[in-house]
């Protein structure tokens, strides 16, 4: 039987504006999560939020008796603001990892990692994971990095750390290059050939929508993880829907939480 | 532990016999196997799945939900496999447990029902029917049967013609008289009712000035509606005498003996699951512990003790 894991604080800091980094001690029994995974979290014992919010794994580290499990969020509603104000020590309640993680291809020799916001976060989790994991299977990885501004730009240094190139773009050009995190990469694209590079990519709507019409005519493989507002985060609710393709072309729907969030960039419809 | 064997908290619903009063909410419980994981569905009083349709159903654009005070609003559109998808793929795995399969289903016209209720009687491992009558009738321009106490009956009729499975009509608590729909479906032959379904509302996105779900409307449910859902039993309890199943916001075992106490014969949890995948499980540990702590062995002891 699964469970509702019971987990400790061990750090909220506020790491840049409204972007936060939570680390939570849990149970040696949480399973590793795959990278791409998310986890449900809720703070115990109070009526407001209700419900769980999504976030995803943005590292994981397993000691002796104990894991850790970091988290990178930025406040936006209720939910956010709530957690923004947890001291170390209190309790938070965490159901994962959850759902269908990145799909890794030994076959690319290029991975390119396109991450805008908070997109960062599971995309840095699978650097990792590729760093070391995979390291002979690949030669070359790149990480384009987009935000507003320079003080939007988060995890930087974390990326300094893995052996991948680093793109940033900022929109104003306030940091790396000007512009947004998509046309940045159409500019590089032509240097990797299709058939032997895999893109994942994270981040707002507008910017995987600009990707998938970068890609739309291309023979690039693109995975992307989404996002939807979520309930159960375990596929029962119906709540969290995306539309994909369908041989009819009548509408129809899949999860996020269990089917995603990481799908293949052809398979959604991005209207 | 002696003492524990002892307590019994079995409880019928018509002919149908649960282990326990707790099942799990049309919509919240997925076809079971979503929550199996986290939940021994054996231990359930009977899992009630996520509403059939004669077809298919693809459901509503996102965003579809909604955290609101207390509580949430889904526009989920009654998506679905449809019945035969249900019956081939989704009943099989819930065969092999021990607990009572009741299934939801809804329709657009009578016809719809009758057909869905009818391949579902044939089939191997459903208990019960709950007929959800809060979706809108297409030929009355949308008007939910479940709004009319005719429409109500006359649905009631259709499903109890092509079925000798216990069926239990489930209200919508979007009406003024809802006595007045559960005496017309008593009437019309349902063995139980069970309510309430979600309380239409909506929630407006201040910053954009669009509404929060794609559907603008959808279903409150949650915490925020136990005192409506616990008015709206009593109100059934005393004007029918078929067993009533209450349904709403139910987070614990203390909100399911409130329901119990005023006479309900068992209880749904919802929206809980999400909070707690094993809400369900701490709904029944936790009466099982009230009865312990009262002395009270039979939890026919407890139905119906209201004292107004
Ligand atoms: C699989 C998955 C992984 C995620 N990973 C992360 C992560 O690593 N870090 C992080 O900061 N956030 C992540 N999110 C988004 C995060 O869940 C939301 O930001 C959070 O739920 C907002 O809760 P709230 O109560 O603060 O805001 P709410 O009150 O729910 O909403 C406040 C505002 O934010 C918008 N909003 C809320 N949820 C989303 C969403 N999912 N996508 C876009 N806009 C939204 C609302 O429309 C509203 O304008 C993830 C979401 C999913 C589905
Ligand atoms: C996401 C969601 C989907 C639902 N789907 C159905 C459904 O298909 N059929 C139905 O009769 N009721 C459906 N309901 C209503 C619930 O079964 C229940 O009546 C209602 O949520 C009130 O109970 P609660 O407050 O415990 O959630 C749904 C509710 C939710 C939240
Ligand atoms: S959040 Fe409930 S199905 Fe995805």
């Amino acid at each position: 039987m699964k469970n509702v894991y019971i987990g400790e604080i061990l750090k909220n800091e506020e790491i840049a504006q409204d972007c936060f980094l939570m680390r939570v001690a849990l149970h040696v029994s949480f399973p590793d999560p795959a990278a791409g995974q998310f986890v449900m979290v809720r703070v115990s014992g109070i009526a407001e939020p209700l419900l769980a919010r999504p976030f995803s794994v943005y590292s994981f580290e397993r000691q002796n008796n104990s894991c850790a499990l970091d988290i990178l969020y930025r406040v936006l509603g209720r939910g956010t603001q709530v957690m923004a104000g947890l001291l170390n020590g209190t309790q938070v309640e965490i159901l994962g990892p959850l759902g269908q993680g990145f799909e890794i291809k030994q076959n690319k020799k290029n991975i390119i990692l396109v991450g805008g916001g908070m997109g960062v976060a599971p995309l840095t989790y699978l650097a990792l994971h590729l760093n070391n994991y995979m390291c002979s299977s690949f030669s070359t990885m790149y990480f384009y990095l987009g935000a507003q501004n320079d003080e939007a730009l988060i995890g930087v240094d974390e990326l300094k750390k893995l052996s991948c190139t680093a793109i940033t773009c900022t929109d104003d050009g306030s940091r790396g290059e000007k512009g947004l995190v998509t046309q940045i990469l159409l500019k590089d694209l032509k240097k990797f050939s299709p058939e032997e590079t895999m893109i994942y990519a994270c981040g707002p709507k507008p910017m995987l929508k600009a990707l998938a019409k970068i890609l739309r005519k291309t023979k690039y493989s693109c995975q992307v993880s989404l996002e939807e507002k979520m309930a159960c985060g375990v596929g029962a609710c119906l709540g969290c829907a995306v539309p994909v393709k369908s041989r009819n072309s009548k509408p129809a729907y899949k999860r996020v939480c269990a089917d995603g969030p990481v799908f293949d960039i052809n398979e959604i419809v991005w209207k | 532990m002696a003492e524990t064997e002892q307590i019994n908290m079995s409880v019928k619903i018509g002919r149908l016999k649960l282990k326990n009063p707790v099942m799990t909410a049309s919509g919240t419980f997925g076809y079971g196997e979503e929550y199996a994981d986290y939940v021994d569905l054996n231990k359930l009083g009977a899992v009630v799945v996520k509403g059939l349709s004669l077809k298919p159903r693809a459901g509503n654009p996102p965003p579809r939900v909604m955290e609101t005070p207390g509580g949430m609003l889904n526009a989920v559109g009654l998506q679905n496999v449809g019945v035969e998808a249900f019956i081939s793929e989704k009943l099989p795995f819930l065969r092999k447990y021990d607990t009572k399969v009741i299934v939801n289903i809804y329709g657009e016209n009578y016809d719809e029902y009758k057909k869905v209720t009818r391949k579902l009687s044939a089939a191997k491992g459903v208990h019960a029917v709950e007929v959800n009558i809060s979706c809108p009738n297409v030929k009355k321009g949308g008007l939910s049967f479940g709004a009319d106490p005719k429409t109500a009956a006359t649905v009631t009729r259709k499903v109890k013609e092509v079925t000798d499975l216990p069926v239990i009509v489930k209200l919508t608590p979007n009406v003024t008289d809802i006595a007045a729909i559960a005496v017309a479906v008593e009437k019309a032959g349902a063995d139980a009712i069970s309510l309430i379904n979600t309380i239409t509302g909506m929630s407006v996105d201040i910053f954009t000035g669009r509404p929060h779900l794609k559907n603008i409307t959808g279903g409150l449910s949650g915490p925020a509606i136990k005192p409506v859902a616990l008015r709206m039993v009593w109100q059934v309890l005393q004007n029918v005498s078929i067993p009533v199943i209450g349904i709403g916001g139910i987070m614990n075992a203390e909100d399911a003996l409130e329901f119990l106490i005023i006479g309900a014969k068992a209880v749904q949890i919802g929206t809980a699951n999400f909070i707690n995948p094993q809400a369900t499980m701490e709904v029944i540990g936790g009466i099982k512990r009230y009865m312990e702590m009262t002395g009270i062995k039979n939890i026919s002891k407890i139905i119906g003790t209201f004292k107004a």
